[in-house]
């Protein structure tokens, strides 16, 4: 057999990413720390970021810079989350709707739209405004964000069931119901995780981006009080990292509920057990 | 035949006629003026080109199209009703497999929506899958098979609900001839053991004569029946038959009772 050369390799494009990204960092942060005064504010050193990351002097409130990122995250992160789930449930019901009311589709589908196009910022204080409490207001952001992609998306999965699925139901003889629960929805659900994917990192980037509206905790309250000098600016750097993380990480987490859920996968995992581990 | 007189008439068509309008706002004739009187247990063919109707017919009769002229009747009920009673089975041109199911689940699928109990489903399912010569792919997804087997599939979930009447839209013309011949057989070999009405829409004259008892020849513009040809080569049906002159000779007298010109 063949050696498999380096370049097929699942991970050579990771990796040639990552080293990119961190060459083209560093030159830059060279550049930065030999022309600006304080370049720790602009552009600091990956290394130096790495040692705030681990460092045990305390910046905020006896907390570590690492700790105060990951407490102000949970509260983000279960914003964001509730708002996602929120913005699941009614995203997956909405395409529900405009599939089974061709009226509701053609009253709602193109304003639909004009949600997206809305700055989350300038969403914010009207949302405010209503809900009255900021922690609300939050949640209800990012499952404005999120209803989009997946309503959009579910709705498209429903849309692309083939007429030849709809003739041999009819021939059947199967009930409205039947036909949602046995062919409308099982196909939908692969759009519906397209959605979910889209969906997970904007949730927690609206989730940060409307902590820095208001006090309270929560990653983008740190990041603009480290901002201003509040705290220790590696602070702000930490969090830049860790969002991003987290971001990219939500979108392959979905991926992995969808093989999870997916029903080759099952099968596949029933076949294996069957045959005794093949 | 001398036994044709008492034998049982299933499907009766009357004075069929079925007008679409076109985008353009005008009326198109699709079929006008079918008769034509189908027997239980019978396998009939609907031969003709593109444009000629044989679809529409077959999509009639399956409650599929509304007649806009004449009537069906299958033992005295519309088509409707008989669809109601879910005695239909339909077989499409492409396999119309549902990906999420495993092949078994597809076969099982009608009788889940027929309410049919677990174990009499899945029963149903192993036994079909059997005849199909498909058992050992029970558990394997449709994506996972060629496009015979899906075909052979699709046919196994037909045969599956036990139906009244199989109506099959030209099943086999996407697959290449060795499948197809193998299909043949197949297809011949379950109809003999579960003895239904097939009505079978093709666009190959071989086929056509090679499957049938009788073959229903439709000519275009505008679409009607043309001609009924017995096919009077016994059965069961070996695929060295194609090769005798009375096979040819109804070919010939099939090919020759085209109306419309050249084709």
């Amino acid at each position: 057999m063949q050696k498999k050369k380096i370049t097929d390799q699942n991970w050579f494009s990771v990796v040639c990413w990552l080293l990119l990204i961190v060459a083209a960092w560093e030159i830059g942060a060279i550049v930065v720390a030999h022309t600006k005064r304080s370049p720790e504010n602009i552009l600091p050193h990956l290394y130096q970021i790495l040692a705030a990351a681990l460092s045990s002097a305390k910046v905020s409130g006896g907390m570590t810079a690492s700790r105060v990122v990951l407490s102000s995250a949970g509260a983000t992160l279960f914003r964001a989350l509730a708002g996602f789930i929120l913005g699941m449930i009614l995203g997956f019901g909405f395409a529900l709707l405009m599939k089974l009311s061709g009226v509701i589709e053609k009253l709602a589908f193109p304003y639909l739209m004009l949600i997206q196009l809305i700055p989350v910022l300038g969403l914010a204080p009207i949302i405010l405004a209503i809900t009255g409490d900021i922690n609300q207001s939050r949640i209800v952001i990012a499952a404005i964000l999120s209803f989009y992609p997946v309503a959009t998306n579910t709705l498209e999965g429903f849309k692309s069931v083939d007429k030849d699925k709809y003739d041999l139901m009819y021939t059947y003889a199967a009930k409205k119901s039947t036909i949602y629960t046995k062919v409308l929805i099982p196909t939908a659900i692969p759009y519906f995780f397209t959605g979910l994917k889209i969906a997970a990192p904007m949730a927690i980037t609206a989730s940060i981006l409307v902590d820095t509206l208001q006090g309270d905790g929560g990653l983008g309250c740190m990041l603009s009080q480290s901002l201003k000098h509040a705290m220790s600016i590696y602070v702000f750097w930490l969090i830049v990292f860790f969002s991003a993380f987290i971001g990219i990480m939500s979108g392959y987490l979905m991926s992995w509920i969808e093989r999870l859920v997916s029903p080759e996968y099952r099968g596949s995992r029933r076949a294996k057990a069957g045959k005794g581990g093949d | 035949m001398s036994e044709t007189t008492e034998r049982e008439k299933e499907i009766t068509i009357e004075d069929l006629g079925v007008t679409f309008r076109d985008n353009a706002g005008n009326d198109v004739q699709a079929l006008t003026g079918v008769n034509l009187d189908i027997y239980k247990g019978e396998f009939v063919s609907l031969l003709g080109p593109s444009g000629c109707g044989k679809t529409t017919l077959l999509r009639s009769v399956a409650d599929l199209q509304e007649p806009t002229e004449g009537s069906i009747r299958i033992s005295g009920m519309t088509p409707k009703e008989v669809r109601l009673e879910q005695k239909f089975g339909f077989v499409f041109q492409q396999p119309v497999l549902f990906n999420w199911r495993t092949v078994k689940k597809n076969v099982e699928l009608p009788l889940e929506i027929m309410y049919y109990d677990k174990e009499e489903r899945s029963k149903r399912a192993d036994e079909m899958l059997e005849m199909v010569g498909l058992k050992e792919f029970a558990n394997h997804f449709p994506r996972q098979l060629s496009g015979g087997m899906q075909q052979r599939v699709n046919i196994a979930r037909a045969f599956g609900i036990r139906p009244e009447i199989l109506l099959m839209d030209e099943p086999f013309s996407a697959l290449d001839e060795f499948t197809k011949e193998k299909l043949h057989e197949d297809l011949l070999r379950i109809w003999r053991q579960t003895n239904k009405t097939v009505l079978f829409v093709t666009h190959n004259i071989q086929e056509a004569v090679f499957l049938s008892d009788r073959v229903c020849v439709l000519s275009p513009h505008p679409g009607r029946l043309s001609a009924v040809v017995d096919i009077d080569l016994p059965r069961p049906r070996r695929l060295d038959m194609k090769d005798t002159s009375h096979f040819n000779e109804l070919v010939t007298k099939v090919r020759n009772s085209f109306e419309g010109g050249s084709l």
